[in-house]
């Protein structure tokens, strides 16, 4: 995947979520060092997952916990 | 929304030369809002809360050479690691049998409850406005704390799949949680 394709962009989601495997977490940090794009973008992303984490916090306190894989709790 | 005051570039500039002097500026300046954040995380777990900030400012140290030193984005890295640490952790703590204490609703102190919970039924409201593709990849990698290749292999798509359903997924969602007030 080469730093400038659409890709590379694509991935500043699911590093703001912190959900990148590991090598593509270090491959995209570089792409980040250089990219305006990316780093303007990182910045607007940056309170998502913590707006993500009020639906974990009121599911973990459900009866059937937060992590049954044979539903779909939403 | 972010926590950093316009003053404090100068002493990021100051602190590019001292690694030391960045730790303490990191732990100063970032260090009780990246707890804020990490509790919301954590469940309220206060104690594993700290301990995350306090490796996500020991990584921050390593990787000091080659951070930003821009604010926002030093910000948005610290909030990345922290949770990654986060999810590391749950996902530690998940593949054993967990003991559940009860919250201590005094210890738990949690100032504005009627706020968080309007935040939690705003946000899960919105989530079920979201596509089928774009809630689904959403709930099978953040929220499940799994790794797109991770969630690629459940769901049974591409991995390239996932990154872009997220992508604009979480650009749909976070339209709509701007509309309602809640995202800046
Ligand atoms: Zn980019």
């Amino acid at each position: 995947m080469s730093p400038s394709s659409r890709g590379a962009h694509e991935d500043v989601t699911a590093y703001a979520l912190g959900v990148l495997d590991e090598e593509d977490h270090q491959a995209f940090e570089s792409h980040l060092m250089s990219c305006e794009e990316c780093q303007a973008e990182l910045r607007e992303l940056s309170e998502v997952p913590g707006l993500l984490d009020a639906v974990r916090r009121d599911r973990s306190t459900s009866l059937t916990g937060p992590l049954d894989d044979d539903r779909t709790p939403l | 929304m972010l926590p950093v005051p316009r003053h404090l570039d100068s002493r990021f500039e100051s602190a590019e030369t001292d690694d030391d002097v960045l730790v303490e500026v990191l732990y100063q300046e970032f260090g009780p809002s990246l707890l804020r954040h990490v509790r919301k995380a954590t469940g309220n777990d206060l104690q594993w809360a700290e301990d995350v900030v306090q490796e996500t400012i020991l990584r921050a140290w390593r990787n000091a050479g080659r951070l930003h030193r821009e604010p926002g984005l030093l910000w948005a890295w610290l909030l990345t690691v922290a949770r990654r640490i986060v999810i590391d952790g749950r996902r530690k703590r998940g593949a054993r049998p967990q003991e559940v204490e009860p919250a201590d609703a005094d210890a738990v102190s949690v100032p504005d409850a009627s706020e968080q919970a309007l935040e939690t039924m705003i946000v899960t409201d919105a989530l079920r406005d979201l596509s089928e593709e774009h809630r689904e990849v959403i709930e099978h990698t953040y929220l499940r704390d799994r790794t797109i290749s991770e969630a690629a292999e459940i769901l049974g798509i591409p991995p390239g799949t996932v990154k872009s359903r997220l992508y604009y997924g979480i650009r749909a969602l976070r339209r709509i949680l701007k509309e309602r007030g809640v995202a800046s």
